[in-house]
């Protein structure tokens, strides 16, 4: 609960110091390769093998499901 | 954004800028906007999963060929009316070789050594997910998620809600969701000792991330989720060595297990190279001890107007459960036991490489992982390292057509 507090603290401190951008100003953050994923069956495929090799696992989203991977 | 031709180069920019304009990271897991897909696209890729062959100091019997995986991924992503999108993912993989299944201590001087399955494994696994996105303003998004899952003796059903808020005045967007998975195990050959008939286990994802535009270049992106699996979590093929009993016993893990997961990313473009750095890092914490460190640094440099060339690194590090051990002396007081390699302490390193091509209409892609485990590579000193730590090197080839 504590790095829940510090994380969102941080976040809504670092906004207070942004300027809103103009339409204009957006074109380098619209383009393909500043997607989070920009090629989402390579990320797919790629996080499926480390849930399947690493204890660890986990990001922002509520899609996916188990396997029995050996 | 890719163009298909003079025609197409004129309604993609348009599309981007439009999209651009509207919003800022949302629901749609891009840096674009919060808006639905502006183009039908259709995705194949092909992989080639290869393990490297256990080390013959390392092997005291089976098969020293592990896992191959063929992999046949499609995706189909369409706008659906002005304010819904669909995106569909099926993947198809074949999988052959043999697994870890047990340690045994080794010889004075050596370390432990891994006992393999004997026969070969032979698998097939097939994966079908889809989202349904609405966008309810360019500030309000949501998302229905919905999975299944299916091997020879694994069945997964999932489904997920996401929701998206937008604020423009502090270009933040709030997303939170709720994921859960429901699975049924019914290992093969139940007839051999201390094996289990069937059994079940279930999942439940919760997340909140906040995305923020720094400025022109730059956006970031935290989230923290929270993961509860219940019931049966051990794994039915694995046993691990009792010393006292000179034999086997059955892998046991608690039946519930809390994870925590912390991450943050940061995408940031350089206009004066045309290259995006991306830069991506988990926490990963849960109650059977196991904490882990993940840093994954990506540079996309495009070359000339139609090529791309991305190199990346991935460090990973984690601690060992509680109940982990390369093999017992005597039986634990709580009963648990594991000697699974993915529950011992050790670091990862990966290096991959990409290159696309765009062709207009369609683009191509060539993409090469190499992964490494080592207990050398964890961030802590590491007493004894788990002999069946895996390496391997993947081979993909993509091709992406806007319909």
């Amino acid at each position: 609960m504590k790095l829940l507090f510090l994380f969102v603290t941080a976040l809504l401190l670092s906004a207070c110091a942004v300027e809103p951008l103009q339409a204009w100003d957006r074109g380098y953050l619209a383009r393909p390769e500043m997607a989070w994923d920009p090629d989402s069956l390579s990320a797919s495929q790629r996080n499926h093998v480390y849930f399947s090799k690493e204890a660890s696992s986990g990001a922002a989203s509520a899609g996916g499901g188990g396997c029995g991977c050996n | 954004m890719k163009q298909k031709n003079a025609r197409g180069q004129g309604a993609s920019a348009f599309m981007a800028l439009s999209a651009a304009a509207l919003a800022i990271p949302g629901i749609v897991s891009t840096a674009q906007a919060a808006a639905p897909i502006a183009e039908a696209e259709l995705g194949y890729k092909a992989s080639a999963y290869r393990e490297a062959d256990i080390e013959r100091s390392k092997l005291a019997a089976g098969s020293a060929s592990r896992y191959e995986i063929d992999t046949h991924q499609l995706r189909f992503i369409s706008p659906l009316g002005r304010a819904s999108d669909l995106a569909v993912d099926f993947s198809y993989e074949t999988m052959s070789g043999a697994s870890p299944w047990f340690i045994m201590p080794g010889t004075s001087g050596n370390g432990p050594v891994q006992v393999m399955s004997g026969a070969s494994i032979e698998e097939e696994r097939k994966d079908i997910q889809a989202s349904l996105g609405h966008y309810f303003s360019s500030q309000h998004a949501a998302k229905v998620l919905l999975g299944y899952s299916t091997e020879n003796d694994y069945q997964a059903v999932n489904m997920g809600v996401e929701g998206s808020i937008e604020i423009p005045a502090r270009e933040l967007t709030l997303t939170a969701g709720l994921g859960f998975s429901d699975d049924e195990i019914e290992p093969t050959d139940p007839e051999m000792p201390d094996r289990i008939d069937s059994a079940s286990r279930s999942s439940t994802t919760a997340f909140v991330a906040v995305a923020q535009v720094l400025n022109a270049n730059t956006v970031v992106q935290g989230s923290l989720s929270m993961v509860t699996n219940d019931g049966y979590l051990s794994d039915p093929y694995k046993k691990v060595w009792r010393a006292d009993l000179s034999n086997t016993v059955a892998d046991a893990r608690p039946n519930e297990r809390q994870q925590l997961v912390l991450n943050v990313r940061m995408r940031h473009y350089l206009p004066a190279v045309r290259a995006a750095l991306h830069v991506d890092y988990r926490f990963f914490d849960d109650d059977w001890d196991i904490s882990s460190h993940t840093v994954d640094l990506a540079w996309y440099q495009n070359l000339g107007d139609n090529w791309q060339l991305t190199p990346s690194l991935r460090y990973y590090s984690q601690s060992q459960a509680y109940f982990y051990g390369p093999f017992f002396y005597n039986a634990r007081s709580d009963g648990y036991a594991s000697s699974d390699y993915r529950l011992s302490p050790y670091g990862a390193l990966s290096f991959r490489l990409r290159l696309e091509r765009n062709w207009g209409e369609f683009s191509t892609n060539v993409e090469w992982e190499s992964y490494r485990a080592a207990a050398s590579l964890a961030l802590d000193d590491v007493g004894v390292e788990n002999p069946g730590l895996v390496e391997f090197d993947i081979l993909s080839l993509g091709l992406k057509l806007h319909l």
